[in-house]
């Protein structure tokens, strides 16, 4: 229950900031968006169980399901990158926020 | 074992082609030579030898396709073809070609004609048509790289054989499905073709529709006129002995299967006739030499379509004879052409004369050629053609239409005689004229020579000729050698004698009395209402505009307007969630510490979304990610959360670099978007917290995790199971996550290279003590001596003991950037890269190496295998030599954000000023990638 109010909560934050002009904004939005997918995950592999798969002959009516464990662990590294370069794409070509405006593009797009 | 030694042959001479140009630049074009004809007579040995052989070589066991070849009389007759005129256009080549080192030139042509082979000794439908593929390919980059006009002609080109290609696979599935095999010869010997008349019918309208598109057929018959930009070595190779007789050979080798289906002779005769006709006639039109052939292939391939329509055992000798003659005497007529263009600078018609008397050898070649190809004794093209009017005169219930068939065939004739004798009549006779030195163009005269004086004693020895063809015959026909009718010069008075003479005549008539009349009807007029060229391009126009307008409608720049859909799809799954809820999960009620992290993550969501500064809008968004990082320590996966905790620091830098080239303060947000967005977060945070209620925590756990947890330190050694589902059970995900980050490396590095940094906003420095990076970097450098090295070492460290404890290649990797990062950080300015590393390298090595250690694999049997070894006691696994390559990957891209976006901005606009420094700043980069 806690957990999946915690990914309607990011969620939440995520598309709020997504629909936001500014471009930090928007990558902390996809940030946001990120963490909320990858506790989905975890969901996935049920929240009763959280011993740590670690060790030898683990029972698994107790341990923490490892496999949702390995995709999170790689996907937050690739969300990094794909972060990494949301930001690159934010701070080059043109600026994005001088005059601090927020139109809603069409001024952009002529 | 011989067949794939010439298959082998032929490729390794496509991969030493750099070799060979480097060491003997175009005269390469000997080696190449040299190489084709000992390929020629490896085949020919295991022919003579041997008789019909098959290797086998396992290459999908599972779908049950093997590297399948087999050497049959049609295969060996058609791989003679492509490997005798490729060598003599090699020889061609090495005279013809300017460039001083003809790479790419030579590398395609070899290309093709190992393609080629592939095709005609495969004996398996998945080889046949990679084959038939490669060999698209090679022809759409041979016309690609002709010239700067040859964009839109090869483009055309590859469209038309590439949706010929894909009718051919739609062949192979359909006859792999049905006959469940995909060797070729069982295949083709399935009883279902005789049986399922809708299966036949369907197989043999792909394939006639495949070997259309290749063999130039109306109505795709454009693309090969059009491809005319290419030069004249390719242009004979591709009219003579490749591309287009791929299709002939396609057509041949499904005959006796295809013909099961009344479909295949209807098709074939009605476009091959009417090919054949409309083709002459174009060629009677034009005045380019060049232009004139390429019709003319179009018309003798639907002569050729034609005649394998109508599939008697004569008919099929007929074409198979036409293969060789065909292919005689258009390689020596192209290459004739190209000779001659050479040597008098044109090739129209209007503008040659006088060549007997100027160039008489050279001369005397092109017209041995060109009688040949109007079909005049005693050459070859004269018993090839004598062949075909037989087939159809003598062809089985022949009825009125027969009679039309026939009629059309010899009208083809006429207008082949009359568009032959052009190309003579007007450019031998006439006073001398200035050429060019023939000393230059030697070679090139003894290719043309090789191939027309061939075709002339081919004529004069048809019998040996007919020994040759025989064994295709038999084949192409399904019937025994002994039955295939023999091939003479002299077949006594007999209609098709009659007709061939009446054709002749009929074509000289036309040329030398009448040609006024013929070129005031025919030059410079539209026979068809369309050309084919136009439609291509119309249609292929036409799709990018329609990509264009569906495109419009998302082309903007507001996020808002593309987020828009997906967050009203997240509420119509909020209604789905609903109208599916099961009640809640079992066992969540809140614990305490839960509860806690809720508070943390919340109050950070609040914090960034009410931000008026972006720093402050940066560190919400840290505490936010603390709060995951404790939901995932107590959710029992310690080495997630260390992998996020050290993604956080390293973001919260990278956040850092960037916040430098932006202003401090975050635009204020209008009233109305903050009401719209708000609703539209509201609904998506209900959406998000329904499914995830209502989607998850109703089942047990999942088999596959259970299976990870009992058995992964019997099978893998190791006992961190996260670990062991990354590099041991799904290395494969891992290495597709790998590329990943090398691609993004590559991106983001290519992204600062092609567009500008925006500049740093302009803000008054405070200069106090504490903003003067100098001295406020003092206590980090004392602790940096310290600590880089410490933390260097537990990067090695968790590397290691990833397999058995928290660690491994991702966190190994964020640990020893978070070192690097330090040391950049500690330094007193930012004006000169601190960490220059090269980290295109490292994140491409990081991919070489899984991709190597996944190869290791295969010693016990399959890609990303880890193999395991005992040394003094100590257990080894290849899957830590896969989490090296995790990690170097990993720190390659964090290296290229540190290295390009560390840099200080204002050093970034003295490169943009002097693009000279940018540019060795490039070629450094360059020279730093291995």
């Amino acid at each position: 229950m806690t957990l999946a109010l915690t990914v309607g909560a990011l969620t939440a934050g995520a598309v709020h900031l997504l629909l936001q002009r500014d471009l930090l904004r928007v990558v902390l939005g996809a940030v946001l968006l990120s963490h909320a997918v990858n506790l989905l995950l975890f969901a996935s592999g049920g929240v009763l169980r959280r011993d740590e798969p670690l060790g030898a002959d683990l029972d698994p009516a107790t341990t923490a399901d490892p496999l949702p464990q390995a995709f999170v662990l790689t996907a937050i590294v690739i969300a990094f990158a794909i972060t990494i370069y949301l930001l690159v794409l934010a701070v080059t070509g043109r600026r994005q926020d001088v005059d601090g405006s927020d139109d809603d593009g069409r001024e952009e797009a002529a | 074992m011989s067949l794939l030694l010439a298959v082998g042959l032929s490729w390794a001479l496509v991969a030493l082609g750099p070799l060979l140009t480097r060491a003997l630049g175009r005269r390469a074009g000997y080696a190449c030579a040299a190489v084709l004809l000992g390929v020629a007579g490896v085949v020919t040995a295991a022919w003579m030898t041997g008789g019909e052989t098959r290797v086998d070589v396992p290459w999908m066991p599972a779908l049950d396709v093997g590297l399948r070849l087999r050497l049959d009389g049609l295969g060996f007759l058609f791989a003679l073809v492509v490997l005798v005129v490729g060598a003599l256009v090699m020889v061609y080549s090495a005279a013809y070609v300017r460039a001083p080192r003809p790479t790419a030139f030579y590398v395609l042509m070899t290309a093709f004609a190992a393609a080629m082979l592939t095709l005609v000794l495969a004996d398996d439908l998945v080889v046949l048509f990679v084959a038939w593929e490669l060999t698209t390919v090679c022809s759409y980059l041979l016309i690609l790289r002709s010239g700067p006009d040859a964009g839109p002609p090869a483009t055309r080109t590859f469209l038309v054989t590439a949706a010929g290609g894909l009718a051919l696979l739609g062949a192979v599935v359909t006859v792999a499905v049905r006959t469940g095999t995909t060797d070729l010869t069982a295949a083709l010997a399935d009883p279902a073709w005789q049986q399922d008349p809708v299966f036949a019918g369907a197989v043999a309208s792909l394939v006639a529709f495949a070997a259309m598109t290749k063999s130039a057929q109306l109505p795709f018959h454009a693309w090969l006129p059009d491809a005319m930009v290419a030069p004249a070595p390719v242009s004979a190779y591709l009219h003579a002995a490749a591309m287009v007789k791929a299709g002939i050979y396609l057509l041949l080798l499904f005959a006796p299967a295809a013909s099961a289906s009344p479909v295949w002779p209807a098709v074939l005769i009605t476009v091959g006739l009417a090919t054949c006709v409309m083709g002459a006639l174009f060629a009677l039109q034009r005045t380019d030499l060049k232009e004139l052939l390429a019709y003319s292939t179009v018309s003798q391939l639907g002569l050729l379509v034609a005649v394998i329509g109508v599939g008697t055992p004569t008919a099929m000798l007929a074409a198979v004879v036409h293969v060789v003659a065909h292919a005689l005497f258009k390689s020596a007529a192209f290459m004739s052409v190209g000779l001659i263009e050479k040597r008098t600078g044109t090739r129209d018609l209007r503008e040659l004369r006088g060549l007997a008397r100027s160039m008489p050898w050279d001369a005397a070649l092109l017209a041995i050629a060109v009688v040949s190809m109007a079909g005049v004794a005693p050459t070859l093209g004269f018993v090839s053609k004598e062949t075909v009017l037989e087939a159809f005169f003598s062809a089985p219930d022949a009825g009125p239409l027969g009679l039309l068939a026939a009629g059309a065939v010899v009208l083809g004739a006429v207008l082949t005689a009359a568009y032959s004798a052009r190309m003579v009549v007007g450019t031998l006779p006439g006073p001398r004229c200035d050429v060019a030195d023939p000393r230059p163009t030697a070679p090139m005269s003894v290719a043309v020579g090789a191939a027309a004086l061939g075709g002339l004693g081919a004529g004069l020895a048809v019998a040996s000729v007919g020994a040759l063809t025989a064994p295709a015959v038999s084949v192409a026909a399904g019937v025994d050698v002994d039955d295939v009718g023999y091939l003479s010069l002299w077949h006594g008075v007999n209609p098709a004698l009659l007709a061939s003479l009446l054709a002749v005549a009929a074509g000289l008539t036309l040329v030398l009395w009448r040609r006024g009349p013929v070129d005031s009807l025919l030059v410079g007029r539209r026979l068809l209402p369309v050309a084919g060229t136009e439609v291509v391009q119309r249609a292929h126009d036409g799709v990018i505009r329609l990509g264009r307008r569906v495109g419009d409608l998302t082309r903007s720049d507001a996020p808002a307007r593309h987020l828009a859909v997906p967050v009203v799809l997240l509420g119509g799954g909020a209604v789905v969630a609903g109208a599916l809820w099961r009640g809640l999960p079992e066992g969540t009620a809140p614990g305490p510490f839960d509860v806690g992290l809720l508070v943390v993550v919340v109050a950070g969501i609040v914090a960034v979304a009410r931000a008026r500064s972006r720093l402050t809008a940066v560190v919400a968004v840290g505490v936010v990610g603390f709060g995951v990082v404790l939901w995932f320590f107590v959710l029992g996966a310690s080495d997630v959360a260390l992998t996020q905790l050290l993604v956080e620091i390293l973001t919260v830098v990278v956040l850092v670099f960037v916040l430098r080239r932006m202003s401090r303060r975050l635009p204020r947000v209008r009233r109305r978007r903050a009401v719209g967005t708000a609703a539209a977060a509201v609904a998506a945070g209900v959406a998000a917290t329904l499914g995830t209620l209502v989607f998850t925590g109703h089942r047990p756990p999942s088999e596959v995790g259970d299976f990870f947890l009992r058995e992964a330190e019997e099978l893998t050694g190791g006992t961190n199971v996260v670990n062991t589902i990354l590099v041991d059970f799904r290395a494969l995900d891992t290495l597709g996550e790998l590329v990943v980050l090398a691609v993004a490396a590559a991106a983001i590095a290519a992204l600062l290279d092609a567009r500008r940094a925006v500049d740093v906003p302009q803000v008054p420095e405070p200069r106090t003590v504490v903003a003067d990076p100098g001295r406020n970097a003092v206590f980090l450098q004392a602790l940096d001596r310290l600590l880089v090295p410490v933390m260097l070492g537990a990067s090695l460290y968790a590397l290691l003991r990833g397999h058995t404890a928290p660690g491994g290649g991702f966190i190994a990797a964020l640990i020893g950037a978070c070192a690097l990062v330090l040391a950049y950080l500690a330094a007193p300015t930012d004006d000169v890269p601190r960490v220059e590393r090269p980290y295109l390298a490292i994140a491409g090595a990081g991919v070489v190496v899984a991709v190597v250690t996944g190869l290791l694999g295969f010693v016990d049997g399959a890609f990303l295998r880890p193999l395991h070894a005992y040394v003094l006691g100590v257990h080894l696994t290849s899957a830590l030599v896969f989490d090296v390559g995790v990690y170097l990957a990993v720190l390659g891209v964090i290296l290229a954000a540190v290295n390009r976006l560390g840099l200080s901005p204002a050093g970034d606009d003295r490169r943009d000023a002097d693009p000279r420094d940018q540019r060795a700043d490039l070629d450094r980069e360059e020279v730093r990638v291995p």
